[in-house]
């Protein structure tokens, strides 16, 4: 007889104002094996946990039930409260009646409040099987890889390489820096970029712990926390850097020119070039795409002038396999692409450029070689692609409104007679020294009007360009002539982050940009283990933010792979040796061949079995099961969760993979997003563990249908899982097929963790099929059967 | 201008400034048996068949788009004829 403490908790009203949390306590309470439950205001909180401590101690409670937010982001801390009462950290079991309750189904409190009971009762059920496993233990490294070398790359990588740790920064570019090296100065300060930013890139190179992959990209990563197999590619630059001497030679005679990236196409380079003055490595590029041809040879005209002999044409392609520990995201942003905004004209009139721009022609205007003429009379329109419904980005840049401040500021005090206006829909001076940096450019004469700008047109014989905006503070419609405009673009994720991200199973926020673990407490984390987010790669953020987020990354990194160890959840197969024969399918079954059968019965090598369960289905005689989801247990918790349905009415069962599916109903709850409140959604580490016999008896429990979500192949931690998950469904149909019911009520979706409508889709999909077709009829449900 | 393959749509303000090698292309008609190698691997594209026949009636080349050769040399290296070369312009 287990003794059972339940707790259902308000998240400070997050859930209690949705759910009746009294009544979901009073309803636990009558449950048997239940010796208490309570309702409670902050279970996470210190009181919260104190609570469980003096209950376990005063009512021997052997099991813990916290309905509370998802077992993803409190799991852990419940864990640790009951281990810290002497019991086994797995006899603690969450009921998810937030993400999965009150918030995607705000608008039926009292149906929310009915699910929540499912899943608190569905908690219980498996609670009561628990068994007290003890945390399996794996070795942890010192290596990390940080993908992207931009500033917070180059950030990152000092930090763990200056406390020993081995790092690997990967740079698709053929230097590192990244956007920070175009820009001319910093706001507030002033200080120039490019002189505070060498002395950093120049220490890269020559740190001993860091091995810096320029020109070269992630192709593929496998793997978990501390051994994540990763597969880079470098490109061939064609130039020996150790050789090159950069004497511009190679330039003169190149006769393939193309818009230089660096200076934003302003300027032109040539197939052969130095990426930026400040370059690290400080070498020549051949950039084949525009060279004229290297196979075959087509010029050679580099080759012929080069003293150094630095060009070999014979470099290829260099596949490089590393296994790291941890992993630094810190893929950065992209300028948002401002043809989009086709209203503002830009690439259409030649007096319309980007804050990029501006900041090119800073840059060669302080060096006394101006690009081109700025004219006297400069506007600079704010929230270009940011905030703005029309483009799809409905989020604030955050630096878009500094970043002018501080061009409009240098292009008035290096000649005062120019008349500077910023056009702007709120101006947001929120950092340190931000207030007092504005109201300097205001005391400098750099004139701030509020107000969208409607259209800009330009006149074709002077070229000069009229803006059409309304002072909504003095509702005075302006219309004025420019020589120039420039548009404040916004950030927008960059475009090569998707892939990576959907390799290591991270999810994007609405905005498109990485959803970090938590919004407050675990800002750099991501919901995989092991992966940190540093810089813009999360959201839109100036220069000592992303700087502070990449040491906080490393010092997360540091923080799980100074202690040499990791734990992790005992979730293995084992086998009941009264029931094996030894017929040794499993053995056959078996991705990473960690069964054995010595005389007669199987047994489980446990730091090879990864715990998938293809192994459960494959067993003839139910011999083989899973720890922390046994085939008990989760029986209990289909049959509980179905308890509570009406005839007519028509319910089905979601079982969804820990990696991508659980978390992916998570993301769609916090975003609030709502779908069919007859799904009952059940984690399991993966659908291959849901053998055929546990499916009909889910059918014949009650269930009218049953969603299988799983991760994509490419980013299952499981190898055999989608082929196992579609046999095991083979057979169902076939079991559903004879006894005339439909098979659409038996549905696979593979999921990607960013796939939020998608997701929504599937659930609403099923949920009206069912309604539409009716609930299984009795009869029919008592005939379903498995003969192995 | 090989422009519109980048992200760029503007003309680089100093496109037409930066200078590039210029070649002249010299073609020996009565040679060529019309293969056609020099206008297929041209990476500037300078060459065409012209429509007159040699005394062996084959079409040879004609540099259609000089302008636009940049003096590499593949032409003359890949000539089975030896019957294309280019030279620097002075």
């Amino acid at each position: 007889m287990a003794r059972i403490g339940v707790y259902v908790c308000h998240c400070g009203g997050n859930i209690s104002e949705v759910i009746d949390v009294k009544e979901v306590a009073a309803f636990a309470g009558e449950k048997s094996d239940v010796v208490i439950a309570k309702d409670e205001t902050h279970m996470c909180s210190d009181v919260g946990q104190q609570l469980i401590l003096n209950d376990i101690k005063e009512h021997k409670l052997d099991k813990v039930v916290i309905a509370a937010c998802s077992p993803q982001f409190q799991g852990a801390t419940f864990m640790r409260t009951v281990e810290s009462a002497g019991l086994s950290p797995y006899v603690m079991e969450m009921a998810n009646i937030r993400e999965q309750c009150s918030w995607p189904h705000f608008d039926f409190p009292k149906d929310a409040t009915e699910k929540a009971k499912d899943l608190t009762d569905m908690a219980i059920a498996k609670a009561r099987l628990d068994e007290s496993l003890k945390k399996k233990m794996m070795p942890i490294g010192k290596r990390v890889l940080i993908v992207g070398g931009g500033i917070a790359g180059i950030q990152a990588a000092l930090d763990l390489g200056d406390a020993g740790f081995k790092v690997y920064l990967v740079e698709k570019d053929p230097s590192i820096g990244g956007h920070m090296t175009q820009l001319s100065r910093t706001f507030p300060t002033e200080d120039c970029a490019a002189c505070i930013l060498s002395p950093k890139m120049a220490d890269v190179p020559v740190n001993p712990n860091i091995e810096l992959l320029t020109y070269s990209e992630v192709k593929n990563i496998e793997g978990f926390l501390g051994n994540y197999e990763v597969r880079i590619e470098k490109k061939p630059t064609y130039v020996d850097p150790a050789k090159c001497t950069c004497c511009d030679d190679c330039v003169d005679v190149c006769p393939a020119k193309v818009p230089n990236e660096y200076e934003e196409g302003l300027t032109t380079r040539k197939a052969i070039y130095l990426p930026n003055p400040i370059a690290v490595p400080h070498s020549y590029v051949i950039d084949v795409e525009s060279c004229l041809g290297q196979v075959p040879l087509a010029c050679t005209k580099c080759f012929d002038v080069c003293e150094p002999g630095a060009i070999n044409y014979d470099q290829y392609a260099e596949e490089i396999n590393i296994t790291v520990d941890t992993i630094i995201m810190a893929t950065g942003f992209e300028i948002f692409d401002a043809t989009q905004k086709a209203v503002y004209g830009f690439g259409k009139y030649e007096n319309v450029i980007t804050a990029m721009d501006m900041e090119r022609l800073i840059v060669h205007g302080a060096e006394g070689s101006p690009l081109r003429a700025t004219g006297n009379r400069i506007a600079f329109i704010q929230c270009v692609g940011s905030r703005d419904e029309q483009v799809g980005n409905e989020n604030c840049s955050r630096i878009c409104c500094m970043y002018a401040t501080k061009l409009s500021q240098l292009l008035k005090r290096s000649d005062p007679k120019r008349d500077i206006y910023v056009f702007y829909t709120d101006l947001r001076a929120y950092g340190k020294g931000f207030e007092e940096y504005y109201k300097r450019a205001q005391g400098d004469g750099v004139k701030f009007i509020r107000g969208r700008v409607a259209e800009v047109i330009e006149n074709s014989k002077t070229k000069k360009l009229t803006l059409k905006v309304e002072d909504t503070l003095t509702r005075n419609i302006i219309e004025s002539e420019f020589d120039l405009v420039v548009l404040s673009v916004g950030l927008r994720p960059n475009g090569g982050t998707d892939k990576v991200a959907n390799m290591l199973r991270i999810s994007k926020s609405p905005d498109g940009f990485l959803q970090e673990a938590h919004p407050k407490f675990k800002p750099v984390d991501t919901l995989t283990d092991g992966v940190f987010l540093a810089g813009t790669v999360q959201g839109p953020k100036d220069i000592p933010d992303t700087v502070a987020q990449a040491s906080a990354a490393s010092s997360r990194a540091i923080r799980l792979m100074n202690q040499g160890e990791f734990a992790l959840d005992p979730i293995m197969a084992f086998v009941h040796e009264d029931l094996c024969d030894g017929c040794k399918l499993c053995v056959e079954h078996c991705p990473t061949d960690a069964i054995t059968v010595s005389s007669g019965i199987a047994s489980v090598n446990e730091a090879l079995c990864k715990g998938c369960g293809s192994c459960l289905a494959a067993c003839p005689k139910d011999a083989l099961d899973l720890h922390v989801y046994t085939n008990d247990q989760v029986l209990a918790e289909i049959k509980s969760v179905l308890k509570s349905k009406k005839k007519e009415q028509s319910r089905f069962l979601v079982f969804a993979d820990d990696m991508t599916a659980y978390r992916l109903s998570d993301n769609v709850g916090i975003a609030k997003m709502s779908y069919s409140i007859d799904s009952r959604i059940i984690r399991i580490p993966s659908c291959s563990r849901i053998t055929p016999k546990l499916m009909l008896e889910a059918l014949k429990a009650g269930a009218d249908g049953i969603l299988l979500g799983e991760s994509e192949e490419k980013s299952s931690p499981f190898p055999d899982a989608i082929s196992t998950i579609n046999s095991n469904i083979s057979k169902v149909k076939q079991i559903l097929r004879k006894n005339e019911i439909e098979e659409e009520r038996i549905r696979f979706v593979q999921f990607v963790t960013v796939m939020l409508g998608g997701f929504v889709n599937n659930m609403n999909g099923l949920g009206d099929y069912l309604k539409k077709v009716r609930p299984i009829s009795d009869k029919k449900r008592k005939k379903l059967g498995i003969r192995n | 201008m090989e422009i519109n393959k980048t992200r760029f749509i503007r003309k680089p303000l100093d496109w037409d400034k930066v200078k590039v090698p210029k070649g002249i292309v010299h073609i020996i008609e009565e040679r060529c048996k019309g293969c056609g190698f020099c206008i297929e691997y041209c990476p500037k594209n300078v060459l065409e068949f012209s429509d007159k026949f040699n005394s062996k009636g084959y079409h040879p080349p004609y540099a259609k788009h000089e302008e636009n050769c940049v003096n590499c040399g593949l032409c003359e290296l890949i000539c089975p004829d030896f019957a294309i070369w280019s030279e620097a312009e002075e």
